[in-house]
């Protein structure tokens, strides 16, 4: 073929044309793989992601003999099922609790001037900066019964409240590490948002509650969305802020993983349950997803 | 000269020799503390323990063994069993020397660290029954119960028992959740439900757990040494299960807290060689030095640990000496776990503590 170009190839210097004809059918194979652009990444996913989930999922079925047994003790052991659940109800309380405080918070940062917006910015990411470590143990300090919060409370004539080693604890620190993880992808997408469609709304007589419920919040969905799979997704596997904020009836599942691959050297069981949150994380997802797209639809029609 | 004289001369001699051979046979491992000069020039050694001013304190104690033998010291840690299991397996060892918790070397003694031979270390300084087969101690320490000056004023808990009994002694209670089950104190629940801890069986784990479980969900389960002195300097529980470094620190940062030294738990740290190291005889060099009168009484000093050669006279200010373990009257007082049923019941141990950290 590239001789076929050779003869029918205008006049010109010879290594300048055999330079051409040489790129040209390049210049068509990258064409016709545009993945190939991904191979980086995809080479780079395979050796730090893959490989090693493939090892923990191999090893969850081959230690410390081939077969599911470390699947059975999982789900024959209480303990495992109750922290499985505690995981994902923690989770959700985060994803909830993130959502409220972040959504108000997004949309001021779309409304105010520029100075301002950079105020509310760096409020998020300054915090963000800083270690998980380090900010929980200022909820320590903030939570604990002789803490700040208990303080106040009791100086103004309340009694104390008990927030540290409890899973209300846990979920208020975890919310914290996590609200630029939902403030970002909502205010993205609410910068996005034409303002002049509320408007028009309220020109045609809707109330702002009305507008707002009809106009502004289906366009900003996808956002909400987009923040709560990442929050949901973090706050599953957290390890820090639990251990340090929470109390035995707070204990998460990675908690779990470590004392089983930590202490008891059980790779099997450790990976079994890392397996089986992967895996309860898929199947949410993909009841999650059909209603998903669906507002997205909703959204885009209007 | 005869002949008989001769043959006594030759006889004489044979026997000064035997007599030398002999005497070198059983002193053939050097004294603790020798360091030997220049003699792993050019050699590299990776020292891993838990970091902090513990591992500034094991550096400082090793200063002159690096000095004059001229090795190379990396540091690594903080030690984890399971990245040790990984190097071993993958036989590609690159810790020499590690520092473990007490338990680890005896549950994985020949698989994942070496037998010691004992005659390439003195181990005739060391507190008794303190080498296993598999380690020798780093240093000692205690978990000791120290309780809220305020909170029980004229009357306070004098022991486990008193621990135990939430009806007398109310309040809240702080226990070392920072990894593997304590041994000792499931061993105090026991007798302090009226058991006997003299032939433990698994079922009597059960019911030292159960023990624990009923003082009460508001227990807390600290799980660094960082949160039980915090703990105790913001006065947040009124009994505490402290490590006595910890305590001392808090003690000193102005924590109003008391120890009550009856049946205080004796731990210790372990060093070890792991299976497959490269240089075993420079790893047997480096603990052999670490073993020394000078080395121990640096490490005391440094980090306010016990020393393990009963010979080091650490000088420590009277705030240190107060926790320190190894008095005549402490070593009386102290509570030794056993050590030999914890090792044949970790798994069962570990999955019931595990439990009743996660609220069950």
């Amino acid at each position: 073929m590239s001789q076929t170009i050779d003869t029918t190839a205008p006049g010109g210097s010879g290594p300048r044309q055999a330079n051409g004809v040489a790129a040209q059918p390049r210049r068509w194979r990258l064409a016709a793989y545009p993945s190939l652009l991904a191979l980086p990444a995809v080479l780079l996913l395979i050796a730090a992601m893959a490989y090693p989930l493939l090892t923990i999922v191999s090893r969850s079925f081959s230690e410390p003999e081939w077969g599911l047994q470390n699947y059975v003790w999982f789900f024959s052991t209480d303990v495992n099922i109750q922290v499985l659940l505690r995981t994902f109800s923690i989770s959700a309380w985060v994803t909830l609790v993130c959502v409220i405080a972040a959504y108000p918070y997004a949309y001021l940062m779309t409304v105010v001037g520029p100075r301002m917006r950079l105020v509310l910015i760096l409020c998020v990411l300054v915090p963000f900066w800083v270690s998980g470590v380090v900010r929980t143990l200022a909820w320590v300090i903030l939570l604990q019964d002789s803490g700040v919060i208990n303080s106040v409370l009791k100086a103004i004539g309340f009694g104390g409240v008990k927030l540290i080693r409890t899973p209300t604890g846990v979920v208020i620190g975890m919310a914290q590490v996590l609200l630029p993880f939902m403030i970002l992808p909502l205010y993205s997408v609410m910068r996005g948002i034409d303002l002049r469609l509320v408007q028009a709304a309220r020109s045609l007589g809707a109330r702002p509650a009305l507008a707002f419920w009809q106009v502004y919040l289906p366009l900003s969905l996808p956002g909400v969305f987009a923040g709560a799979i990442i929050v949901f997704i973090l706050a599953l596997g957290f390890y820090i802020t639990p251990a340090l904020l929470g109390g035995p009836r707070s204990t998460m599942l990675s908690t779990l993983v470590q004392s089983q691959v930590l202490s008891l050297l059980n790779w099997g069981r450790g990976g079994a349950m890392g397996v089986v949150l992967l895996v309860s994380t898929f199947i949410l997802l993909a009841l999650a997803a059909p209603l998903m797209r669906q507002r997205h639809k909703q959204a885009s029609r209007s | 000269m005869g002949y008989k004289s001769a043959l006594a001369g030759i006889a004489g001699a044979t026997a000064i020799a035997l007599v030398s051979t002999f005497a070198a046979s059983a002193q053939e491992a050097p004294p603790a503390g020798t360091i030997v000069d220049g003699s792993l020039k050019g050699k590299t050694l990776t020292f891993v323990s838990y970091g902090g001013i513990y591992q500034d304190g094991q550096n400082a104690a090793l200063k002159d063994f690096v000095d004059k033998t001229g090795v190379t010291l990396l540091n690594d840690g903080p030690t984890e069993i399971a990245k040790l299991q990984a190097q071993v397996e993958s036989k590609n060892v690159t810790w020499d020397v590690v520092d473990t918790a007490d338990l680890p070397p005896y549950v994985h003694c020949g698989t994942l660290f070496q037998k010691l031979d004992l005659s390439k270390i003195d181990v005739s300084h060391i507190p008794a029954g303190q080498v296993g087969e598999c380690s020798v101690p780093a240093m000692n320490y205690g978990v000791v119960l120290m309780y809220k000056n305020d909170t029980y004023k004229d009357n306070p808990p004098k022991g486990w028992k008193d621990f135990f009994d939430t009806e007398k002694f109310p309040g809240i209670r702080a226990i070392d959740g920072s990894g593997d089950p304590i041994g000792g104190l499931i061993e105090q629940g026991v007798l302090a439900d009226g058991g006997s801890v003299e032939n433990m069986t698994p079922a009597d784990i059960d019911k030292g757990i159960a023990k624990i479980k009923a003082l009460g969900p508001d227990t807390i389960y600290w799980k660094t040494g960082a949160e039980s002195q915090q703990l105790a300097e913001s006065g947040e529980a009124d009994m505490i299960l402290m490590w006595t470094g910890r305590a001392m620190t808090a003690v000193k940062n102005g924590a109003q807290y008391t120890p009550v030294w009856q049946d205080w738990l004796v731990v210790m740290d372990q060093l070890t060689i792991p299976v497959g190291v490269k240089d075993t005889d420079a790893a047997y060099a480096l603990i052999n030095a670490y073993l020394g009168k000078n080395a121990q009484e640096v490490l005391t000093e440094k980090t306010s640990y016990s020393p393990i050669n009963n010979e080091a006279q650490p000088k420590v200010d009277p705030s240190v000496a107060a926790f320190l373990t190894n008095t005549p009257e402490r070593v009386k007082q102290g509570y030794q776990q056993n050590i030999k049923f914890w090792v044949q019941n970790f798994d069962a141990a570990s999955e019931k503590w595990t439990a009743l950290m996660a609220g069950n």
